[in-house]
Formats: structure tokens, C-alpha cells, sequence
């Protein structure tokens, strides 16, 4: 076990915690709505921005939101529309987002494999600040917000758009909303848990929540509290065995989303 | 008077094609007019329902509903227009509840920062209990049958409390005596608030007594709009299910 100072420790817990919360939260709607590639993407994006930011030495967080907006903005169009199409362009832009973050990742000044670079990929516990604690909270604080203001809205767009449509909601701001709710999820939880992980997290604490409900307002507040969960038990894990912080609460993720499987009343036959 | 519906010229193309699919309709909808829509299959008679309701933009011409222009005014005109989908389905694991998707027909017209009241709860309750569904009340959608589901979405559009009614294929998916049943119900309704209904139907014995109207849809046109006496007998309709 790693020996900490009191307050490293304490900003760790807390920013786990909130990146957790906010992409457990953000998942219910990547799941729900089908946009995983388009969160997987995104993720990328926020990671190729990162990377870029520190290349050329500008706000790191910044870039990400741009990058990953850029990319909302590109895809959230085609999403929207042709289905077969919309896979095709995914791909292309996934695997460009990922060649960018890695090329940029190479040109960041100094050694390539540096340990400010790495911990874009994997996430790092000591890089913490008092600044990017209060972006989480913020954003935690906001994400609620825009939910609770709009929860009737999101819950009949997340059970079918076009229904939603049919009973005179206005999807098109909504939809593109989440999309950029995503995105600054993503770039302001990268620096945590890291670009190649985050997206696990926003998605594996969902799974398990569906384990357990038949309906979406009571998922929509067990998925947060599974990514709390994760994240906690992954940083006791993480401590204990010197592991990366993101792999950890990643593998604790899916650790609760196997038991969520075993233990599901959906699968316990009566 | 003032038409409820009011088509004029419309075409209607989708997105990446490139021959419009309705084509050049005009159509007036009076109040308390009872429609049934009638075509083959591909005729456009959803894609006419969807243009009605703003769901579908048109490309030309002009539609109004409830003096409203649809192209515009999209969700406010859908908050007063119930439309029931054809064939809509829910995949066994969506995680909603009956009740939940009946109020969510509401959703528009409650409007925005507001949270369902007893008022619109109650609204809910009433339109299951009209479509007999009120023992599902706390079922997931998924776990339904295909006629249950159609009732529920039924429910759903009747939750609204439209002004308008528009339904394709409401007999899809029931059993002879369901359909019975709603179709006394649609007429009921008709009758008892004047609602003006259209309804897209593909069986004859399925036009209800109360019908004032068919219009007779093929390749996107309308071929034909008469009284259901003077329409069965014309050789339009024989013309219509015909090759070619
Ligand atoms: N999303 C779409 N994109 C392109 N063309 C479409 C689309 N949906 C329908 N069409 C075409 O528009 C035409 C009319 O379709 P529509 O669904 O309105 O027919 P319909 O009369 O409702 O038929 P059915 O009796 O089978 O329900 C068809 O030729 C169909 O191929
Ligand atoms: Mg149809």
C-alpha cells in the first residue's frame, strides 16, 4: 500500500466519485438511446484533444471539449438519420479520433512515453487538483440540473423519439443536448480515468442497473449509485495493489456488473 | 366553416430520395368528419398521416391544421393531434411501464418545467380503463402482446384528449372481438366529443357505420374522395387494388 498525504487521498475519493456519478449518468442515455459508438467516439475525440493540448501547450481540457464537440457536430447529423450509413462514418471518424490521439500523444514535447502523457491513457490518481474538483462538481451539479429540469422530456425521448415527437416535444434540442452533455462528461472525467477506460464507465454501471429495474426511473438512479460503487471499491483496489486508478474502478465495474447478473430477480426463475 | 386539415398541393419526399411520395395532394378535413384511408400497400397513406402531423416535412404546397401551419407550428399542432403508429413495437426488454408510456402521450401539452398533475394522471387512468387495459397499468410495455400493446397506444393517444385522431391500422394486431369492440369505441367517440378522425384501414367490413368519408390513396395520389356507399361502388376502387 502507497502512502498518501491525507488530502491527495481525499481529492481522489471525491473526484472518482463525481467522474463516476457524471458518466454513470450520461450512460443511462448513451445505453438507452443507442449512441454508444457515438459516446465511444467522442471519448476518443476528448482523448485526441487532450493529447493535442498538451503537443502545443494549450488548456488540455479546452481542446477536449472542442474535439469532442466537433465530433457531436459532425455525427450528431448522420445519427440522426440513415442507419446503415451511420455505422459506416463511425467507424471512419473512430479510428481516426484514436490515430489522432496517438499521433499527438507522440509529439507532445519531451519523452513521448512521459508519465503526463501515459496518464491521459490511463488515467492518474496524483495529477488531482483543487480546479478540476470543482469542474466535476459543477458539472455534476449541472448535469443533475438539465435532467431534473427536463426529466419528462428525457424519459419520453429515451423510451422512443419518435413517440416523443408524436406527443409534441421538441426532440431536436434534447437530443443534441445529451450529445454535448457527453462530451464535456467525457472531457472533464479523461483526466481521472482516462481515455481508453472512460467509456467502460459509462456504460457498465448501466448494465447492472438494468439487471435489477423494469423502468427507467428507477435505473436512472441505480446506474449513478453503481458508478459510485465502482469507483470506490476501485480505489481501495487501486491503493492496495498499485494499480491504475481507471483500470481498477473499470474492472470493478464489471465485477458489479457480474454479480448484478447472479443476483438479478429478472433472471431467478420463480 | 373552416376545414380542421387542410392540404394543399403537398408533396412529400423523403430524405434521399429523390421522387417526391406523396404527390400534389390536396385535401380538406371538416369537423367531425369520420375518414377511412384506403390504398395498397405502399401507397402513402401512413406517409399522409405523418404529413398531417408534422412528423414528415413536406417539400411543397401547404399544410394547415388547426390553423395552425405544420411546418412551423409542428409541436403545437401534435400537442392537439393524437396519431397512433402502425404496427408499433417494443423490444421485450424496454424498461417502461404501461402507465408510464400512456401519460407520456401528454408529455407535449403539459408542456415544458412542468410535471404531470393529478389532472393529467387522472386523463390516463380513464383512457385505460376506456381500452380495457387498466390491469396493465403496472406491467412493463415489453412483456405485452402485440394486440395489448396497440390498445395501450391507443390509450396513449387518447390520454391526450386531441382534437384530431389519426390511426393507421388501429385493427392490426386484434382479435375479432377487440376489434369490435373499438371500432363501437371509435364511433363512440366520434359521436359523443365530434372528434374528427382518419383512420387507415385495409379491410372493408372494418369501416365503421359512423364513416362520412373515404379517401382512396394510390402511388401518392388521391384517386378518389367519396361517401363509402358511392366510393364501394365505383370502379375507381376496383381500379385501385389493380396491377399496375
Ligand atoms: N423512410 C422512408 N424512406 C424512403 N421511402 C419511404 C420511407 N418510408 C416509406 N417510403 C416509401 O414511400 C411509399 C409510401 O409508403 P407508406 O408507408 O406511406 O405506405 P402505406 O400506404 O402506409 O403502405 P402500407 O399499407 O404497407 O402500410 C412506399 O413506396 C415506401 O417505399
Ligand atoms: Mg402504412
Amino acid at each position: 500500500m502507497i502512502e498518501l498525504p491525507a488530502h491527495i487521498f481525499l481529492n481522489t475519493i471525491l473526484g472518482a466519485s463525481l467522474a463516476a456519478l457524471v458518466c454513470s449518468l450520461i450512460g443511462v442515455f448513451i445505453v438507452r438511446m443507442n449512441l454508444s459508438s457515438m459516446g465511444f467516439c467522442m471519448s476518443h475525440a476528448a482523448f485526441a484533444g487532450v493529447a493535442l493540448g498538451l503537443a502545443i501547450s494549450r488548456d488540455p481540457l479546452l481542446m477536449a471539449l472542442g474535439m469532442s464537440t466537433l465530433v457531436a457536430l459532425i455525427l450528431g447529423p448522420v445519427a440522426e438519420r440513415a442507419r446503415l450509413q451511420a455505422d459506416i462514418i463511425l467507424g471512419t471518424m473512430f479510428s481516426l479520433t484514436m490515430a489522432l490521439g496517438l499521433f499527438f500523444l507522440s509529439i507532445i514535447p519531451g519523452s513521448a512515453m512521459s508519465s503526463t502523457a501515459l496518464s491521459i491513457l490511463w488515467g492518474s490518481v496524483l495529477g488531482i487538483t483543487d480546479s478540476d474538483l470543482m469542474r466535476l462538481g459543477g458539472l455534476s451539479v449541472f448535469l443533475i440540473g438539465v435532467i431534473g429540469l427536463f426529466y419528462k422530456e428525457f424519459l419520453a425521448i429515451m423510451l422512443d423519439r419518435k413517440l416523443a415527437e408524436e406527443s409534441g416535444i421538441n426532440t431536436r434540442p434534447f437530443y443534441y443536448a445529451i450529445l454535448f452533455l457527453c462530451g464535456i462528461t467525457v472531457s472533464v472525467s479523461l483526466k481521472l480515468i482516462g481515455g481508453l477506460l472512460i467509456f467502460a464507465l459509462m456504460v457498465n454501471p448501466v448494465s447492472s442497473a438494468y439487471q435489477f429495474s423494469h423502468n427507467m426511473k428507477n435505473i436512472i438512479f441505480l446506474a449513478p449509485l453503481f458508478g459510485l460503487a465502482s469507483s470506490v471499491t476501485g480505489i481501495i483496489f487501486s491503493f492496495q495493489w498499485d494499480v491504475p486508478l481507471g483500470s481498477s474502478i473499470v474492472i470493478m465495474s464489471v465485477a458489479l456488473f457480474l454479480i448484478s447478473i447472479v443476483l438479478s430477480p429478472k433472471r431467478r426463475r420463480g | 366553416m373552416r376545414p380542421v386539415i387542410e392540404m394543399l398541393g403537398v408533396d412529400t419526399v423523403y430524405e434521399g430520395e429523390k421522387n417526391a411520395t406523396l404527390k400534389g395532394v390536396d385535401l380538406r378535413i371538416w369537423p367531425g368528419d369520420l375518414v377511412c384511408v384506403l390504398g395498397p400497400n405502399g401507397a402513402g397513406k401512413t406517409t399522409l398521416l405523418e404529413t398531417i402531423n408534422g412528423i414528415l416535412p413536406y417539400k411543397m404546397g401547404r399544410v394547415t391544421v388547426l390553423d395552425e401551419d405544420v411546418c412551423t407550428r409542428g409541436p403545437k399542432v401534435r400537442r392537439q393531434v393524437g396519431y397512433m403508429l402502425q404496427e408499433h413495437t417494443f423490444p421485450e426488454s424496454t424498461p417502461y411501464l404501461v402507465k408510464d408510456v400512456i401519460i407520456m402521450g401528454r408529455f407535449g401539452r403539459i408542456g415544458l418545467f412542468r410535471r404531470p398533475n393529478e389532472t393529467d394522471w387522472n386523463a390516463a387512468r380513464r383512457a385505460a380503463e376506456y381500452m380495457e387495459i387498466f390491469h396493465l397499468w403496472d406491467r412493463p410495455i415489453g412483456k405485452l402482446s402485440g394486440g395489448q400493446v396497440q390498445k395501450v397506444l391507443l390509450a396513449r393517444t387518447l390520454a391526450k384528449e386531441p382534437r384530431i385522431l389519426l390511426m393507421d391500422e388501429p385493427y392490426s394486431n386484434l382479435d375479432y372481438r377487440a376489434t369490435e369492440e373499438i371500432s363501437s369505441k371509435i364511433c363512440e367517440l366520434h359521436r359523443t366529443r365530434n372528434l374528427t378522425t382518419l383512420m387507415v384501414i385495409h379491410e372493408l367490413n372494418h369501416i365503421p357505420p359512423d364513416c362520412n368519408r373515404i379517401v382512396l390513396l394510390k402511388d401518392g395520389k388521391i384517386l378518389g374522395d367519396a361517401p363509402p356507399q358511392k366510393m364501394l361502388s365505383s370502379s375507381l376502387f376496383r381500379h385501385a387494388f389493380s396491377e399496375g
